[in-house]
C-alpha cells in the first residue's frame, strides 16, 4: 500500500483501520505502524471524534414520541371485515361446501346411471305381497 | 419482531422503547430540527407497525430496516422543504457540576451542526450511520440502499466537505 492510497482510505473511512474494508486492513495495519501512517490516522481520528458527537435524545422525549405513535394507532379505525363473498372463499368454508357439491354430483350421476324400476302398485300385487308376509310370519318354520 | 407482525402492542411498545432514540437521533442529524425529527421517528414506527409482516429477518437486521425507513422519510421531507432551519441559536449555559465539559461538548456540537449544514442530506445520512451509529460500511450501504462502492464514494465526499467546512468556520468564525 502506497502512502497516497493509505491517506485516501483514511480520508474516506477515518482513523480506525479496523473499520476500513476488510480487503485493505492487513496492508493498512503495516503502514499504520510507521510514523507517517500514525500521523495520518491521528489527524483523521480527530475528525472522527467530532463526527461521532450525536444529538442528545433524552428518555422522556423518546417516550413521548412512542406514546404519540400508540395514540395514532388507536385513532386508526379497525380494519373492515372482509365482504361476505370473500369470507366464503376461505379454506374453512370451502371444505364443507366442496364436500356437499361432490355429494350432489355423485347423487345426480347415480340417478342417471342406474336403471329406473317401477314398484308394483296394482291391487293384486299388493295383496299378494301382504299374504306372502303373513305366510312367512305364521306358517313358516322361521 | 414476530410478535409485532402478529400485531401485539406490548411487543411493539418494547420495540419502540429500545429503538425510538436511534430513529430520532438519525433523523435529527439529517434534518437538524428536533420537532421534525420527532415527526419522522413517529411516522417511521407507524410504518414499522403497518409493514411488520413484510420484514424478513433473513434479508436484513431490524435496525438496518428501521434506518432505511427513517432515511427514506427524511429524504422525502427534505426534498419537499424549501428552507433550511437556522443553526446559530445559542443554548442556555449549564451551571451544573460538569459545566466546563458540557460547554466544550456544546461548542463541538454547535461546530459540527454548522459544518453539517453545508452537506447534502445523503452525505449527512452517510456520516450519521457510519460515524454516529457505528455501522460498518456494508451495513450503512445496505441501509442507504447503495452499493459498497457508491457508499464509499459518498462517505469520502461527505468527510472532505465537512472537513473543509470546519476549517472555514474555525478560520472565519462563520460558515457562509
Amino acid at each position: 500500500m502506497t502512502p497516497d492510497q493509505f491517506r485516501r482510505l483514511a480520508e474516506t473511512w477515518g482513523g480506525d483501520v479496523e473499520r476500513w474494508p476488510a480487503a485493505t486492513r492487513e496492508a493498512a495495519r503495516r503502514f499504520a505502524a510507521s510514523a507517517e501512517g500514525a500521523a495520518v490516522l491521528d489527524e483523521q481520528g480527530r475528525l472522527d471524534r467530532l463526527l461521532a458527537v450525536a444529538p442528545e435524545i433524552d428518555e422522556a422525549r423518546a417516550d413521548r414520541s412512542s406514546l404519540l405513535v400508540l395514540q395514532r394507532l388507536a385513532a386508526v379505525p379497525q380494519q373492515h371485515r372482509p365482504a361476505w363473498y370473500r369470507r366464503l372463499l376461505r379454506w374453512p368454508t370451502l371444505v364443507p361446501a366442496a364436500s356437499l357439491a361432490c355429494s350432489a354430483i355423485v347423487g345426480v350421476w347415480l340417478a342417471g346411471a342406474m336403471p329406473y324400476v317401477h314398484s308394483a302398485s296394482d291391487p293384486l300385487s299388493v295383496m299378494s305381497g301382504v299374504f306372502d308376509i303373513y305366510a312367512i310370519g305364521y306358517g313358516s318354520v322361521q | 419482531m414476530a410478535e409485532v407482525s402478529a400485531q401485539r402492542q406490548h411487543a411493539f411498545r418494547v420495540l419502540m422503547r429500545r429503538h425510538m432514540p436511534r430513529a430520532l437521533r438519525v433523523a435529527e442529524r439529517i434534518v437538524r430540527d428536533p420537532a421534525e425529527a420527532d415527526d419522522i421517528g413517529q411516522e417511521a414506527f407507524m410504518r414499522v407497525w403497518t409493514h411488520a409482516a413484510s420484514f424478513d429477518p433473513q434479508v436484513a437486521k431490524f435496525t438496518t430496516w428501521l434506518y432505511r425507513i427513517v432515511l427514506n422519510l427524511t429524504f422525502d421531507r427534505t426534498r419537499r422543504r424549501t428552507f433550511l432551519p437556522l443553526e446559530d441559536a445559542g443554548d442556555v449555559p449549564d451551571m451544573g457540576p460538569h459545566a466546563v465539559e458540557r460547554l466544550i461538548a456544546d461548542e463541538e456540537l454547535s461546530l459540527l451542526n454548522r459544518a453539517m449544514a453545508g452537506l447534502s442530506d445523503r452525505q449527512r445520512g452517510a456520516i450519521a450511520l457510519f460515524h454516529m451509529e457505528g455501522l460498518s460500511g456494508e451495513e450503512a450501504a445496505n441501509a442507504m440502499n447503495l452499493s459498497a462502492k457508491a457508499f464509499e464514494s459518498l462517505l469520502g465526499r461527505a468527510r472532505a466537505a465537512l472537513k473543509a467546512n470546519v476549517q472555514k468556520i474555525q478560520e472565519t468564525g462563520s460558515y457562509a
